[in-house]
Parts: structure tokens; sequence; C-alpha cells
């Protein structure tokens, strides 16, 4: 019964003064086990602030990030999945689903999560799923000024996880759910 | 241990357990859940196997109920849940997810206890399927009362409650393989074979079977009928059937829902099932609704306790209150935990089978009305037993507590409870006390409630409770007295005394207790300090003087009508502390003592004489006999010597006494001075007889001053008795403080005379006489007190030794008077 936080691409304070205050409201202190981050914080201050909420804190560099100390990828294994994260800057095309599922299978992991399109999309793909968190303060992207701002919460639990993504879409936060099930635990053989 | 099964036993009332033989003796579990409540007391197996099903069910729907799964859809119809608000993150109190989280909650601070719960038989508590057993209780039970909530040592009441039946199911697995065919259920070897039947009758098997049964139990005899056996086992058996009522759900002896039996307990427990004591209230923090006093309910308790002790044992409650020591300090735990903390879980079952099996329901309805104010916990048998333990706990440690004088050593010891200790006297004092306890709720508390319980001001305000008072003057007294409490109960008699008998002129024997008495209350402020009271007596300062040797006079007046006292109690032990007590005192310092105490005896029998005689004008004094003026340091000796001739003189001096006061002071003399008296009989009388005459003495002698000397000093005299006599209405003390002037003013008459020097030496001489004379009273007295006292060999023993002490002491004191009188001339 694992609740792992996922978001990125706030871009604060550049793009974005803060996260949505119904956002805030809801992440309270103790509920939630981890956080991954996809990048773009940009500052320190909401590390800090993403640090209250979990200690657990996973953070994967992104382009405009101002610490650069953060690593290019990351994984991590919570329960029975292996869990990737990356920015997203660094496949090309950006958001493309089979470039995605290389970084998959290189990485060797059953969900990946990257960021940067600033759009929410989640995939069952090959055995895994790739998830897109969004951008969790509606910041404007490369692409488009059209953001509703969006994060993921997995709910992972045993061999199944559920993906419940919160969007405030016209100041209503809205819920959706997805469920998804493994077939095998985790070896450490690859596949 | 009964033999008989419950249902041979007649019906009693319910919700009364059997209290001579309980009918499940042995199994622990069983009859707990009896007087909990929680199983019907006296009723058929099946009855008792419905009931136990009945109750598992209930349990098993909370526990379904409460310990959500947010994973698992609620009841099956949510196919599309409301996810805003039923996602994880939801601030929705009412989604499942909050509810996750709030046991969530619950369940960390439960486990903080669970994983210290009884580190020192770790090899039952802390294995993972209690551990999760007791968690999952303790969490239900929260849940289901969320008023109460989740508080530090609910998990020490419930786990010996999980431990009884967890014997219980070894008690029964230990039966079952005894008796297994009892409980077999295997109907393979049964002798009816399909091919032929009883002629084919397979012995080969039958005997292998048996041989089989027989190796493997070694005592297993023949199989018997269920009738053949033992009734306890029997009623086991039939408890255990699974072919019985309900099945397997109603196995009353069972493993597989020790869980559900034991919340059942604990529930039972903790709310009291319509009783009294209800364990849930001393985890609360504010006060009950009903509560008369206004206070959270174990502070009531707490109060309640130190009632109870206030009754049984003063000295150390006064002691406890007057260190500072409030009773929840050490009560709040032994309440909440029902002594869980204090003894070893051995123990622990025998006490806790002695409160269960007290009847838990209410006594006597507490309305808002009632006119005294009773402790909820006294109310019924149960509270009431609890108490009592309590207190007989406090009183185990009596001798350590009241040698100690920080309240933070008493706390220390009342908190760590001595590990040895006899449990079965324990006990019994606990029951004794609990009727005293139930006794003592009844009666209207009118100016009774124990120690100094500021901490409320609701308190104050209500007007039913009773102000606070030292300790009750309940005649109760279990517990022979010590010595101070004897004291101090003579003490406050003297009191009541004192202020029934103001005013009035009553004779000597009642007028001197009145002001022993009142010298005794006196008393009470330098008992607790006798060094500094002793060191005073040695100074030479009258007025300190005067005020110690009354006190002296007053002891030794209280340890006569204690010594009468001592006939109702252990009256040796008594007697020989005072005597003891006394004659250490005597010993330290006989000498001054007993010359301080002369001057104190002077003004007493002045005093004495001047009330009851009206005329101013006194007879003639004997002439004493002379004899050297500082003779103090040899009274002593010469006691033993003249006695025989004080005794005359004394009969002289009564004799003359009559020849020359036309009043009635005589006749009690004359009566009583003869025959010595027996120890027991009013010593006062006696004592005061002698006053009486020694004080007739001394005015004798005063008188012959004033005869000797001018018509000054006579009126000078004259004036002083009538100073003396107004105050007579004001009792003796007075008197006494009056005659004492009248001693001290005598000397400036007498030194006024100095012009006259011829009577100087006539004076002398008279001084020299009455010197002789109080030497002789003192022996007098000493012969006397020879005889009842026993002590021979060192008569400066004896000085202070049995009721001629008072006499005794007159003397010497007025010895002294004399000697001061000297040197001024």
């Amino acid at each position: 019964m694992v609740l792992v936080l996922a978001l990125g691409d706030l871009h604060i304070p550049h793009r974005a003064a803060d996260l949505p205050p119904k956002f805030k409201s809801m992440l309270v202190p103790g509920k939630i086990q981890h956080i991954i981050c996809t990048g773009n914080l940009c500052i320190k201050e909401v590390q800090d602030y993403l640090k209250t909420l979990c200690p657990d804190l996973h953070i994967t560099r992104g382009e405009y990030d101002e610490e650069t100390r953060y690593p290019e990828t990351k994984t991590l294994t919570i329960g029975q999945f292996k869990l990737g994260l990356c920015h997203g800057h660094q496949v090309i095309p950006w958001g493309d689903l089979d470039s995605l599922a290389m970084l998959q299978r290189q990485l060797d992991v059953d969900i990946l999560v990257t960021g940067h399109t600033h759009q929410f999309t989640a995939y069952k793909h090959e055995g895994g799923v790739v998830i897109n968190p969004g951008s969790a303060t509606g910041a404007y992207s490369s692409i488009t000024y059209d953001v509703n701002p969006s994060f993921v919460l997995m709910d992972i639990d045993g061999l199944r996880v559920v993906v419940y993504v919160y969007e405030l879409i016209d100041g209503e936060v809205k819920v959706d759910k997805i469920d998804f099930k493994k077939t095998t635990a985790t070896t450490h053989s690859a596949h | 241990m009964s033999k008989e099964i419950v249902k041979e036993e007649a019906p009693s009332s319910s919700g009364v357990a059997p209290a001579e033989s309980p009918a499940f003796a042995s199994l622990r579990g069983l009859q707990w859940r009896i007087n909990l409540g929680i199983l019907p007391p006296s009723s058929s197996i099946d009855d008792l196997r419905r009931v136990t099903a009945d109750s598992r069910r209930r349990y098993a729907g909370l526990r379904r109920q409460l310990l959500v799964d947010p994973h698992v859809p609620k009841d099956g119809t949510s196919n599309s849940p409301n996810l805003v608000m039923d996602n994880p993150l939801s601030q929705n109190p009412d989604s499942t997810w909050s509810q996750f989280f709030r046991n969530a909650e619950l369940e960390k601070m439960v486990n903080q206890d669970l994983s210290r719960l009884y580190p020192e038989h770790e090899s039952y508590f802390q294995t993972p399927g209690c551990q999760g057993m007791l968690r999952r209780i303790l969490l239900l039970w929260c849940l289901r009362h969320p008023e109460c909530g989740y508080r530090q040592g609910m998990h020490e009441l419930l786990a010996p409650l999980l431990y009884v039946l967890h014997v219980d199911v070894e008690r029964l697995s230990e039966v079952r393989k005894l008796y297994e065919d009892q409980f077999i259920d295997k109907f393979d070897g049964f002798p009816f074979e399909e091919n032929g039947g009883p002629c084919n009758f397979d012995f080969k098997k039958f005997s292998d079977s048996g041989e089989d049964e027989i190796g493997s139990q070694g005592n297993s005899k023949k199989v018997c009928s269920l009738d053949e056996l033992d009734p306890e086992i029997q009623a086991i058996v039939l408890l255990s059937d699974a072919y019985g009522a309900e099945g397997e759900l109603g196995i009353v002896l069972s493993e597989k829902f020790m869980e559900h039996d034991a919340y059942c307990m604990f529930d039972a427990l903790m709310i009291g099932a319509r009783g009294s004591v209800a364990m849930a209230d001393f985890f609360a923090s504010s006060p009950a609704a009903e509560s008369q006093s206004g206070l959270p309910p174990v502070i009531e308790a707490s109060a309640a306790l130190y009632y109870l002790l206030s009754i049984v044992g003063s000295s150390l409650h006064t002691h406890l209150v007057e260190l500072g020591v409030e009773p929840q300090y050490f009560a709040l735990r032994w309440l909440r935990v029902l002594f869980g903390r204090e003894f070893s879980l051995q123990n622990l079952l025998f006490i806790w089978d002695e409160i269960f099996s007290e009847d838990n329901s209410p006594l006597d309805k507490v309305s808002e009305d009632s006119d005294h104010f009773s402790f909820k916990l006294l109310n019924s048998c149960r509270g009431a037993l609890i108490a009592a333990m309590a207190v007989s706990m406090i009183l185990y440690l009596r001798s350590s507590l009241l040698a100690t004088e920080t309240a933070t050593s008493c706390l220390q010891r009342l908190l760590k409870f001595p590990e040895s200790i006899n449990l079965k006297k324990l006990l019994e004092k606990a029951k004794s006390l609990q009727i005293l306890a139930l006794e003592s709720n009844k009666t209207p508390l009118s100016s009774a409630f124990g120690g100094a319980y500021n901490c409320t001001k609701s308190q104050m305000s209500s007007p039913n409770v009773p102000s606070v008072l030292v300790s009750p003057n309940t005649a109760l007294s279990p517990l022979p007295d010590t010595y101070w409490e004897e004291k101090w109960r003579v003490l406050h008699k003297a009191e009541e005394l004192r202020q029934n008998s103001s005013g009035k002129d009553t004779p000597s024997p009642s007028g001197k207790k009145r002001w022993a008495e009142r010298v005794k209350f006196g008393l009470s402020r330098t008992e607790s300090c006798p060094s500094p009271a002793r060191e005073e007596k040695c100074k030479r300062d009258s007025h300190s003087v005067r005020r110690t040797l009354l006190e002296d006079l007053s002891k030794q007046l209280g340890l006569e009508e204690d010594a009468e006292k001592g006939g109702c109690f252990e009256a040796s032990n008594l007697e020989d502390h005072h005597s003891v007590e006394v004659q250490g005192e005597g010993q330290n310092c006989a000498i001054k003592e007993s010359l301080c105490t002369t001057e104190n005896r002077c003004e007493n029998r002045s005093g004495a004489v001047v009330c009851e005689e009206n005329s101013s004008f006194f007879p003639d004094p004997p002439s004493p006999p002379g004899c050297g003026i500082n003779d103090h340091e040899n009274d002593t000796e010469k006691s033993s010597v003249a006695s025989n001739l004080s005794v005359d003189d004394n009969d002289d001096l009564q004799r003359r006494s009559p020849e020359d006061s036309p009043h009635r002071v005589s006749l009690p003399p004359e009566d009583v001075s003869p025959s010595p008296l027996p120890e027991n009989e009013s010593s006062g009388k006696t004592s005061s007889t002698k006053e009486r005459r020694n004080l007739s003495g001394k005015f004798q002698w005063f008188w012959k001053f004033g005869r000797s000397n001018v018509e000054e000093t006579s009126d000078k005299r004259g004036g002083t008795n009538e100073a003396a006599k107004p105050p007579i209405h004001d009792g003796n003390r007075s008197t006494a403080d009056s005659s004492a002037t009248t001693a001290s003013s005598n000397p400036h008459p007498i030194s006024k005379g100095d012009t006259m020097d011829q009577n100087k030496m006539g004076t002398l001489k008279n001084l020299g006489q009455a010197m002789l004379d109080h030497i002789q009273v003192l022996e007098s007295v000493f012969q006397q007190d020879q005889g009842q006292v026993g002590l021979l060999d060192n008569l400066s023993k004896n000085i202070l030794v049995g009721k001629g002490q008072v006499t005794a002491v007159t003397a010497l004191k007025e010895l002294r008077k004399i000697s001061n009188l000297l040197s001024e001339m």
C-alpha cells in the first residue's frame, strides 16, 4: 500500500508562481511515501517544499533546473515494481511512445515516468506503463500555452498499481484512475 | 474447585456469578467471561455456546466493517466510484481513504505500545500472531468508541485477557490429548465392516487401534462414555464439541476465535456492562457527565482511595497528605491498568479473579440531588474491592512510607511495588476493607474528605462535596492504632470535651482533665518536635518552663488516659510503648524536669484549691520538718528513704486541712488517698486528689508566709488570691497561670517584708519545712507508683511513670520555686 507521487515541470518561478491552491491543499505530509519528480522545478525552494511532503524524493534534471547535479535518469524499485525516471527532453521526438519505449527497455523498468511535454499521457505498452504526469503548475511549454495543471499518484499494492490522475480543469479537480496489473513478480535477471 | 457442571447448578439471579464455588475455576477465560457478563452465568452448555457464537459474529461483522481495504469496493455497489471523493489524497473525511489513514494513525500509536508489552513474557506476547490480534482488537475497539480513543495502558488491560484465553485453549488441548476418543471424528475404524458385519469383526484391526491408543498415550484407558468422565472434563468436552449448538462457531474454548472472545471481554471490561466500574472512564480526561465532584473520574477514584485510607489508617493518610503526595500520582497507573504493572502476571491473574468475581452492579442510584457525596468507585462491590485492594497495597508499604520524609521517595516506594509479596494476605486484607468501603460510602460524609484536593474549583463550588478536612472522626478503626494515632484521637477528644465543658465550674478531676486536655492541644504543636521542647524545659525561664511543664503534664495525663484506653486495644503493646517512651523521656532530663514541674504542680494545686474554696483564709499549715534547702538532686534518693514518712505526712496534711478548711476539699482526699489504686481505675481522680492535697499544702505554706509577714503581704496575698479567684471560671489553666502569678508575685511581698529581719529566719525555716513537705509528697507518689509499675532499680525513672507523676511533678516544681525564693532572699 505504497503511495507514490509523480509530478514535474513546475517551472517555478520563471513560468509559474506556485502550485494551484487546490493541489496544494491536497498535498499534505504523511500520506505519501515517495515522490518522483521529472525535473524543471526549477529552484531549490521547490525541492525543499517537496521534501516537506515526503523525505524520499527523487529528481532528474530538466533543462531549466538551476541545480546541476540532478542525474539524467533514475531507477528505483518500490514493492514489486521497477520505476524509471527521466525528464524527457533527451528523448527525441519529444513524447513519442516508441522512443520512450526504447528508454524503458534501456532502463529495464516496468513503469517509466517522463515529462517535458506538459501534457498528461499514460500508455500501457509491452507489459509496462509509460506515464507523463504533465505540469503540476500548468506552466506553458515550448509547444503550447494551453496547459492544465496535473499530476499523478500511484498506489502500488503488490502486483497491482492503481494510477490516479489529478487534473485541474476549469478550476475543478478531476480525478481519474487506471489499473495496471503486473503478470510476473520482479526477478533480478533482465526480463 | 467445584465439580459441578453448570447445568446442574440452581439458577441464580442474573448478573451475579456464584461466589462460593465458581463453576469453571480451572478455566479462567471462561470464568472471566461469565463474570464480566458476556456469558450467562448459569445455564446449559448449549446456551453458553449460543451466546459465544453471537458475540463472535458481532465481532466479525465489526471487523469487516471497520477494517477497510480501500481497494475493495464497498458493498460491490460502486462500479464507477466517485473518484473525486474516493482518491487517496481526498480531504473528504468520509472517503474510505481518510478512514484508512485514520486507522493507520491509530495503528501507529498502538504498535508503539504493543512492542513494549510484557517483555518478560515475550515468548507469547511478542509473537506476530498475538501482536496482530492485540493490534486488531485495540484498533477496532478504539474505532468503535471514538470518544475514548486509544490511550496508553489499554493494551495492558487487554493482554492478560488474551492470555487467559490462550491458557484455556492449552488446557483444552491437554484434555484433548488425554481423552482423544471423546473428540475423535474418525469413524473409519468403526467395527461395522461392510463385508459380513459383526461376525466378521476384525479383531485385529480393533486391537491394533486399541494398541495404538495405548501406545501413544500411555495412560488412556478403555473407551469410556461421556458421562463417566470428570464433570469438568465433561464440560470441556461438551463445550468444544464441533457438533454442538452453533457448530464450530460455538466451541467455547477455541483458538480460532480467540480474538473475538478477547474483544468481547475487553469491551465488557471497558464499558462496564451496565455496572458501576467502567475502565474506560479511567482513561477519560474530562469529568463524567453525572459526576458529582466535577473531577475526571480517575481523580475522583483516587480521592476515593484516599478517603478509604483516611478511615483505615489515618496516620498514614495524614502523613501522605502532609508530604503532598496526591493519590493520583500513583493511583492513576494502578487504576488504569488494574494493578497490571505492579504484580507479576500470575499474581495479577489471581487478583483479577477476585475482582471479576465481584458484582459490578451499582448499589444505589447516584442522583444529582443526593444529600451526601458518594464515590462512584465505591458504588459497587467490584469498585469497592478495587479500592480496597489499592488501600491494602498502600498499607502493605506502611512502615516504609511512614519512614520517608519526602514526597518523591514516597512515590518511589509506591510506584515500585515489591516483587515478592504475600498475595493471599493482601487479598484477605482487601476483602475486609471492601466491606468497610461499602459501608463508608453509604453513610453521609459530614466533614470528611481525604486530604487537600484543591485541584479543581468546581469541587469547592459544588455544595454537596464535603469541605476539606484532615481526617474524619469516624469511629471505624479495624486496625489497632499506633501510639501517635492514639495521641491524635485523645487530642481530638480533648478538644471536644473542652468545647463541651467550657465555663463549667466542675470539681477538680474533670477540671484537671479539661486543663490537661487544653494543654494537650498545645502539646499537639510540639509533639512532632520533641527535642526543642525538651531544650525549652531545661531553660530556667519561668514562662517557657511553665509551658513545657504544662505540656509535660499533659503528656503524662494523656499517657494515663491512653493507658486506660490501652485496655481496648492491644494493651500490653501500648503500655510498654508508653512506659518505654516516658522512661526514655524521664531518663533524659529527669532531674531538671522534675525540678521544673514542681513549680507547675504548685500552681495546679493552688489553682484547684482556689477553685473549690471560697474563703481566702486558709488553715494553719502543718509545720513541715526542717530540711536542707538544696535537696533537689537528692529528691529521688530521699524518696525511697522517706516514703513511709511521706504517706503519713500526707495523711497529716489531709487531716489538718479538714480541721482548718471549712470546706469540702478535704473529703475527697480522705476517701481516696489511703488506698493505692490499681492502674486501670480513673487515674485522674487519684492524681487530682494528690494534687489537691499538695495544693492545699502549698496554700497553707503561702498562708504561713502571709501570717509571718505584716498585713501588707497578707493583703497583697489576699489581693493575689482574689486575683486568682476571678479567673477560676476560665478553667484550671488560667487558674494555674494565676496561681503561678500568685506564686511569682509572692516573693515580692515577701521581699518587701525584708524589713522584718526577725521574720526572715522564721520564713526560712518555714520554707525548709515546706520543701521537705513536698519531697515527702513526691516520695509518697513514688511509693504508690512503684507497686504499679514495678521498676524499683532507678527511682529516677519512676519519676515520670504512672499516675503519681502529676503530683510528683508539682511537688518538685514547688521545690524549685522555693529555691528561687531563697536565692532572691
